[in-house]
């Protein structure tokens, strides 16, 4: 056998080789890589959380740069002029964000308003109508406010706590009377159904709803809660790590790649952070406006600046998710609406009792102006996804992981979407299929 | 400060000196310097340009790329031999064969036209690749250093079609047909 034949017989050994040790490899990497993301299922999210600020950030760390600043240096003037940015924001939103008190105060209110609209309504009528249309609307609605009226209700602890807190305790003052009054007005509200075997002639009274009996905490809530601050601590930690990253990880992953796929996955690698970053920039800036218009619109209907921003700003960060983003401002909205009272509206000629309505008129509008205006022009075709692909993601979103599957539905679809789009058109390019 | 306490210490600040000089990064910072494309640039800016380029290392008779591939790096040869090469049906003609400083692929640093001929690695070779859009980006982050480096680019273009001008115009009328 000549030289050159032994060389060539050598180098496919060779070949063979490190074919057997890349698969064998590349499997060992997958085994522990699945162990690990079973074990350590927890720490995902944080970890996405993190990452994903860190990517829809980044635009404002480079804004910072500063040539003869040392690249650390410049990081942390960015991280810390978004601490602070971050740290006005949660902390307005954090004192409209009800305490115990007020929460029973809110309960209290929502149960004791929304009762008495359904009861004005019902009154109001009119009497030639009233035997067709008032059975209709109690067959329909009774049942709904029963339900309505259950999850308001007060359990005997939360009961005791209210006139506790009626009367001033914990060094808070008292609660208004007028509220203390409907709270008592809340425990004489009957049921609007009566179930048919008390019709049937069982004389039953229609009995206060009855509160559902409060659940003891398990013992572990503690520990788990405890358990999920830590895994939440990795969030602004992997935030901070990423932040000081200089394309370093970018290029610990080139170097990775066989020289054959080497400028077609610098392109791939490119073409995915720039669609995905513009669809997500886009989308945190499509929120910030839904958010904005919402709050404007609730401050010209007279609700106050710090509500209407609190309002604005959930309503506006649950926009992400489609449709129902847009269902839980109308709840939010309205719900407040519902309870408001001394209201004046900014433009004249709104009657402060119609408020609710003109909530829900508002919410619509604004989900009009983000159809129309905000995303044609903020997203444009990056969210080219179809309303069926929308629906099935959120809801298989919210049965893997809740609210946070629900909010991060959409983004992965469109992720997923782009990776493969540019990567078959990127190994075609390329000639490799 | 005892004779033997300052041989020591002479003995440190010699290793950390040959340590720092040796460092991959200086190495390439230096080598940047000799490559005349690069050579307009500063020390701090060469340094920027070493951050954002790759390093690849690549067999004898490896393809770099290959003819009709969309482009999107320029290559920089560090150590090696590199052939560009045109594949017809029946024959391949050799361009050119380039060495350590040598660079090519340059038009990739414009946009993603495919590659006009390929380049094959003749024995093992070290290359630095400069990806179009990280010089893109560099527009804004050190627009001083990314200006110089389309200026060698603008000059090594007009070079080219200099030559090529010059060629067409010995050529003959015959020689066209």
């Amino acid at each position: 056998m000549s030289n050159g034949q032994d060389f060539e017989e050598k180098e496919r050994e060779r070949k063979v080789r490190r074919t057997v040790f890349y698969l064998i490899f590349a499997g060992l990497v997958l085994i522990v890589a699945g162990f690990l993301t079973w074990k350590l299922s927890g720490l995902i999210l944080p970890t996405i959380v993190g990452a994903l600020l860190a990517f829809v950030f980044r635009p404002v760390k480079d804004r910072f740069r500063i040539r003869w600043l040392p690249h650390e240096l410049q990081v942390l003037c960015s991280f810390a002029a978004i601490g602070v940015v971050l740290f006005f924001a949660f902390n307005t939103l954090r004192k409209h964000i009800p305490d115990e008190e007020q929460k029973l105060e809110f309960k209290v209110r929502l149960k004791y308003k929304l009762n008495d609209r359904y009861r004005q309504l019902v009154a109001k009528l009119p009497e030639r109508k009233s035997n067709a249309v008032t059975p209709l609307i109690e067959k329909e609605v009774g049942p709904l406010m029963d339900k309505v009226n259950q999850a308001l209700a007060l359990d005997p602890k939360e009961r005791d706590l209210f006139l506790k807190y009626a009367a001033g305790y914990n060094g808070k003052p008292p609660i208004e009377n007028k509220f203390v009054d409907y709270f008592w007005a809340n425990q004489k509200t009957g049921k609007y159904v009566i179930p048919e075997k008390t019709l049937a002639g069982a004389a039953q009274p229609a009995a206060p709803v009855a509160a559902a009996p409060a659940q003891a905490p398990p013992a572990s809530e503690g520990a788990s809660l405890e358990n999920k601050l830590s895994a939440w601590m990795l969030a602004p930690l992997i935030f901070v790590f990423l932040g000081f990253d200089n394309g370093q990880i970018r290029r610990f992953f080139i170097s990775l790649v066989p020289n054959r796929y080497f400028e077609l996955s610098l392109t791939v690698l490119d073409e995915l952070d720039d669609a995905i970053g513009r669809y997500l920039r886009g989308t945190l800036l499509e929120c910030f406006l839904v958010g904005l218009a919402l709050t404007v619109g609730l401050v010209l209907l007279g609700i106050p600046l710090g509500i209407a921003v609190a309002i604005g700003v959930v309503s506006g960060l649950l926009n992400a998710i489609p449709f129902l983003g847009t269902v839980i401002a109308l709840v939010i909205g309205v719900g407040y609406a519902l309870i408001a009272e001394n209201v004046t509206p900014l433009i004249p000629g709104l009657n402060p009792n119609d408020l609710a309505l003109y909530v829900l008129i508002l919410v619509v509008i604004v989900h009009v102006l983000d159809d129309v205006v905000f995303q044609p022009f903020v997203l444009g075709s990056a969210a080219n996804v179809h309303p069926l692909v929308v629906v099935i993601a959120i809801i298989s979103g919210s049965l893997i992981m809740g609210l946070w599957g629900m909010l991060f539905a959409i983004p992965t679809v469109v992720v997923v979407k782009t990776a493969v789009a540019t990567f078959f058109k990127e190994l075609k390019d390329y000639r490799i299929i | 400060m005892s004779a033997r306490k300052f041989a020591a210490d002479k003995l440190l600040w010699e290793t950390l000196g040959r340590w720092k000089r040796s460092s991959p990064e200086l190495d390439r910072i230096q080598f940047l310097k000799t490559v005349p494309f690069f050579d307009r640039l500063s020390n701090r800016q060469l340094k920027t340009v070493s951050d954002i380029m790759f390093e690849r290392r690549y067999d004898s008779d490896e393809s770099i790329f290959e003819e009709g591939q969309p482009g999107a790096a320029l290559f920089l040869i560090l150590n090696g031999k590199i052939a560009i090469e045109i594949c017809r049906e029946t024959s391949t003609t050799r361009l050119a064969v380039l060495e350590s400083g040598a660079f090519f692929g340059e038009m990739a640093l414009l946009d993603d036209t495919p590659r006009s001929a390929n380049a094959r690695a003749l024995e093992p070779t070290r290359t630095l690749a400069l990806y179009r859009n990280d010089l893109n980006d560099l527009v804004h982050r050190d627009a001083k250093a990314a200006c110089q480096i389309y200026r060698s680019l603008a000059g090594t273009i007009g070079d080219r079609l200099r030559l090529t001008n010059e060629l067409v115009q010995t050529k003959t009328p015959a020689d066209m047909a």
